[in-house]
């Protein structure tokens, strides 16, 4: 193996920054994303993947021992470029489509990252020096995600995803040809600054767990996914962090601060965990802290075993925390929908307990600044004024044991329900929540949506006489939740206006499509039965004639008006079937307004109280 | 030297574990007529409960009957199956863990009312009275192991072994009732009813062939020579449950449909099992409406985890019969059963009213359930058809309160029960 005698050590560090960027962009783009957006179509779903994500781990771990076993530093750059090769073969396999195919390339990709990543990982000392190697890793990282976290490439489809890693595997063969090491004997050295790898093997299988379970939820949580990973402000804002994070970390790993960087790793994923358990992915703190802490800890693993360039040592953490931990943080998530309290709380015991066992890697002031952070990015989620009120209302909900006679859940498959109670929302949304409230019984409709559909006065005038508003309910009040310096009543509203709120648009449109039955427009008028009807279910706010004066009236922000002079306001002059209009908004109601719908009448009823106001209001116009 | 056992202590017993068995059952049954009533007359709530709303005393009747009557007849029969009956203190012993166990169950009724509640059906245990019951349960365990310990000497082999791993596994039950009433903690559900999978099913269900196996074996009442395919098929199950999948599994999914299907296998076992040695005669026809409640249990359960029925019944009363059927049908009848074998009771009166009222109770909210998608309109406005239902409803409860009420009286007396055991 001939040494370099080149003094200038700028291409081969350029080089090596774009390996580490093309190898873990190669992981981030492909490996957890489009390899698995491309399989979903064809196996059936989240949970058909297990197989398929079982054989990327075994040959993540197999590829990672046979790079140990067969690593030589004589042979570096072309076992790095065959790496790369091989993982460009697996993202082309994958992209033909098929079952066998994406089997292959599960395997083949998980086989191929091992080796690329402990090649690298073993060889790259001698590549880029161990004096900046803390920043060449931050950089090379940071490049990783900031790229990934680009719109168009995090927006673009699985297949385009492929074909940009794709990209990376070239820009990898590449970077490998100019990574010439330089002194071999010097690094063989280096293992004189032993370190106890089976403490950072915890400390970085904890961490690693911790981040696989926090991206789950955050990934397949469609509320959260489109409050953390969604628009190009947030995105770029998140390509930047990534990068900013990554950099600052390797300084400080070159500043021999590896525990405390593990250290923000552990208490900025353990709260940003903690905050999604809590549905917080709004939240700007939430994705900085998840950003940071994911930053912080990659440049660590890439950094931690580089620096010591012994291939076992390399394989064994890049198995038991990198594949393993992954593994074991998603499929906690896949069985428990959550991310228990108690498990954050022992990967903090198994962190700061290894760090412990090495007290020089710790600070004092990096930990209270740290924890000062953390605790600065908490405060304002605990004091927001509105979800305090909307916590609340949720207690309030369930001390009240609505549970036991309404559900959450719109099952996806009943036409009906999805047309009464809807849009349907994806289980992993509501088993985020804690507890998720499903229930088990109806004895009234289903409130998975029900902001979406009834507006706070509506429930208010509602939880205090029940049937005043919904004839015939047998709801019981809740007037005392309302009495003066009784915040509950109001906390209850709240949370009913926020379930489904973010769903209006997709509930119009429902409405906008829906037509009774063909028989239900042909059937005979009954004149007396609609009046009946009307008085029932619409006079308490419409008034018997339709004039606005019912009783409840007063008590609406938005007052009915009096049919009888004015203008419809939801039924256009020149709507070309007014009968048609107004049966969808006496069955559905008008979302945003008081006006409440009655979606559990048949549409022969629902069609024949329209044509009684359509000819109380024409009758009383003309006369 | 041995002391003799104390005459009358295991009568004495169970007398005392019938008083709060049964206690339970008429609190609980007393609880589901108000909760009848209000479903009926809800201004009532209004107007005599004010903030007691129905939602709150929903849980006081599931968890009262699950943990109180439908647990505690078990717990005799460990104490049956561990109690030293030589040590003078085995009845205050037995007074101490029932009396904790009904304390327990009592403030977890006020913590209910009060609006402490994880919001999770019949794991409602939260906060402060998160610990109440596993504590009673701890308590119960430890009593429990105490006998076994002071009869080590008498017990032989097999018989020790059995008591000490069945203790084993006991000592876990009390953490596990902690950790499932977390909030964190959910179980899988079926991304298509919003309900239990296949998986789960089997499994609660298997849970309770091996509770009653358990029972059948401690009270002498099962048939020796079908043993081996008793505890055989069981394995099978076990295992047919534990090959199927275990996540948020659909019922539009074979192996989920397949896996339940193989409940059916228990309707000829259990019978074959139980039929040979029935202990006391007026135990038998309480055994026979247990065989015949489960039978319905399995069909209904598996027939309304069908694709199509369940997408008509999920959410309705037809599921509120499935739960009667289970708890006011089944494990009633069987209760009874081993109340009886136990000696608590003798000859308790008020089966056909019980059994009718049952069916009753099962019919009408299974036939309102079938209806209810159909005709969900009258029921959210309350039409006459829906009430008379909902009052059919009320008078099968009423009826089941008189009957429980009929048999905590007539739960042995003192004397009765002294006689009972010497003889």
């Amino acid at each position: 193996m001939p040494n370099n005698p080149n003094p200038s050590r700028t291409v081969p560090v350029v080089a090596a920054i774009l390996a580490i960027a093309a190898t873990y962009g190669f992981f981030l783009l492909f490996g957890e994303f489009a390899l698995l957006e491309l399989a979903k179509p064809l196996f059936g779903g989240e949970r058909a993947l297990r197989p398929l994500l079982a054989v990327l781990g075994a040959g993540g771990v197999a590829g990672s021992l046979l790079a140990a076993w067969r690593f030589d530093l004589r042979r570096f750059r072309g076992a790095l470029a065959g790496g790369f090769a091989a993982c460009a073969v697996s993202a082309a396999v994958s992209l033909s489509g098929g079952r066998p195919g994406l089997w292959f390339a599960a395997g083949a990709t998980g086989l191929s990252l091992g080796w690329t990543t402990v090649t690298l990982s073993a060889g790259l000392r001698a590549v880029a020096g161990a004096r900046r190697l803390g920043l060449w890793c931050g950089l090379g990282t940071g490049l990783a995600y900031a790229v990934g976290n680009l719109p168009a490439v995090f927006e673009a489809t699985p297949q385009a995803q492929a074909a940009i890693a794709l990209g990376f595997t070239f820009v990898g063969i590449l970077a490998a040809g100019r990574m010439q090491p330089e002194v071999v004997g010097a690094v063989e050295a280096s293992d004189g600054e032993r370190r106890d790898w089976l403490v950072w093997g915890a400390i970085f299988l904890a961490l690693v767990w911790l981040d696989s379970a926090g991206f789950y939820i955050l990934q397949h949580t469609p509320e959260l996914r489109a409050q953390t990973w969604s628009g190009p402000l947030i995105l770029y804002g998140n390509a930047l962090t990534h990068l900013l994070s990554a950099v600052v970390a390797g300084c400080a790993l070159d500043a021999r601060r590896l525990g405390g960087t593990a250290f923000v790793a552990l208490v900025f994923l353990g709260v940003a965990d903690l905050l999604l358990g809590q549905g917080a992915g709004g939240f700007a703190g939430t994705r900085m802290l998840y950003t940071i802490g994911v930053s912080a800890y990659s440049v660590a693993l890439v950094h931690y075993p580089a620096f010591g360039a012994r291939p076992w040592v390399v394989a064994g953490i890049f198995s038991v925390a990198g594949w393993l931990g992954s593994a074991l943080g998603i499929g906690m998530v896949q069985d428990l929908h959550a991310i228990p309290e108690w498990f954050i709380a022992l990967a903090g015991v198994v962190v700061f307990g290894a760090l412990a066992v090495r007290s020089r890697q710790l600070r004092r002031s990096e930990a209270v600044l740290t924890v000062g952070v953390a605790a600065l990015c908490l405060g304002p989620r605990m004091v927001s004024a509105e979800d305090a009120t909307v916590a609340l209302g949720r207690e309030v909900y369930i001390a009240e044991g609505c549970i036991n006679c309404h559900s959450q859940y719109v099952r996806p498959g009943v036409l009906q329900e999805v047309l009464w109670w809807g849009p349907a929302r994806p289980l992993a949304a509501n088993l985020a929540e804690t507890p998720p409230l499903i229930g088990l019984r109806r004895q009234g409709p289903d409130l998975m949506n029900v902001g979406n559909r009834r507006s706070p006065d509506w429930q208010r005038l509602h939880l205090i006489a029940p049937r005043t508003v919904s004839p015939g309910s047998r709801m019981p009040g809740y007037a005392h939740l309302f009495r003066a310096g009784d915040r509950r009543g109001e906390a209850l509203v709240a949370y009913l206006g926020e379930l489904g709120a973010e769903t209006m648009a997709v509930r119009r449109q429902q409405i906008a499509g829906w037509k009774p039955a063909a028989e239900a427009m042909l059937a005979p008028f009954n004149g007396p039965a609609a009046r009946q009807q009307f008085v029932r279910l619409c006079a308490s706010c419409h008034g018997p004639e339709f004039r606005g004066d019912g009783m409840l009236a007063g008590q609406l922000a938005l007052k009915p008006p009096d049919f009888t002079r004015e203008a419809w306001r939801q039924v256009r002059a020149d709507e070309p079937d007014r009968v048609l209009a107004l049966t969808r908004i006496i069955k559905f109601g008008v979302p945003g307004t008081p006006m409440a719908g009655r979606e559990y009448l048949d549409d022969a009823t629902a069609v024949m109280l329209a044509r009684h106001v359509e000819a109380l209001s024409r009758g009383q116009r003309a006369r | 030297m041995n002391p003799a056992p104390k005459p009358g202590t295991q009568a004495e017993v169970a007398r005392v574990l019938a008083r709060h068995a049964l206690g339970w059952l008429v609190a609980a049954n007393a609880v589901g007529v108000l909760l009848a009533v209000l479903l009926l007359w809800p201004d009532l709530n209004d107007e005599l409960l004010g903030s007691l709303t129905y939602g709150r005393w929903l849980p006081l009747h599931l968890d009262w009957q699950l943990y109180g009557w439908c647990a505690l007849p078990l717990v005799g029969v460990l104490l049956a199956w561990c109690l030293d009956a030589r040590q003078l203190g085995a009845v205050a012993h037995t007074r101490v863990v029932l009396g904790a166990w009904s304390l327990a169950l009592a403030l977890g009724g006020l913590a209910w009312l009060g609006g402490v509640t994880s919001g999770k059906m019949f794991l409602e245990w939260h906060d402060w009275a998160r610990p109440l019951l596993p504590a009673a349960m701890t308590l119960l365990w430890t009593v429990l192991a105490a006998h076994v310990w002071w009869r080590r000497d008498e017990l032989g082999g097999g018989t020790k072994a059995a008591r000490v791993l069945a203790l084993l596994a006991f000592a876990l039950v009390p953490a596990a009732l902690y950790w499932s009433a977390g909030r964190e903690v959910y179980p899988s559900v079926n991304p298509d009813s919003g309900g239990a999978t296949g998986a789960r099913l089997l499994g609660s269900t298997l849970g309770i062939v091996a509770i009653y196996g358990f029972i059948a074996e401690v009270l002498g009442v099962s048939r020796p020579g079908r043993r081996g395919w008793f505890w055989g098929y069981f394995v099978f199950s076990v295992a047919v449950c534990a090959g199927i999948e275990h996540g948020n599994a659909s019922h539009h999914e074979v192996l989920q449909v397949v896996g339940l299907a193989t409940l059916l296998g228990w309707l000829p076992l259990a019978w074959l099992y139980f039929r040979g040695g029935i202990g006391a005669p007026t135990a038998r026809r309480w055994w026979g409406a247990a065989f015949a409640w489960w039978a319905a249990l399995v069909g209904a359960g598996l027939w309304t985890f069908l694709p199509g029925v369940s997408e008509r019944l999920k959410f309705t009363n037809g599921m509120v019969a499935h739960a009667h059927l289970a708890m006011a049908g089944l494990v009633t009848s069987a209760n009874l059963a081993v109340l009886v074998e136990l000696r608590a009771l003798y000859a308790p009166r008020g089966f056909w009213l019980w059994q009718a009222a049952c069916v009753a109770q099962v019919a009408v909210l299974l036939a309102l359930g079938w209806l209810e998608t159909g005709h969900a309109a009258e029921l959210f406005l309350s039409e006459p058809w829906t009430q008379a239902i909902y009052a059919a409803r009320l008078a099968a409860g009423v009826a089941m309160l008189l009957a429980s009420v009929l048999w905590w009286r007539g739960i042995s007396g003192r004397e009765e029960a002294r006689h009972d055991d010497a003889e």
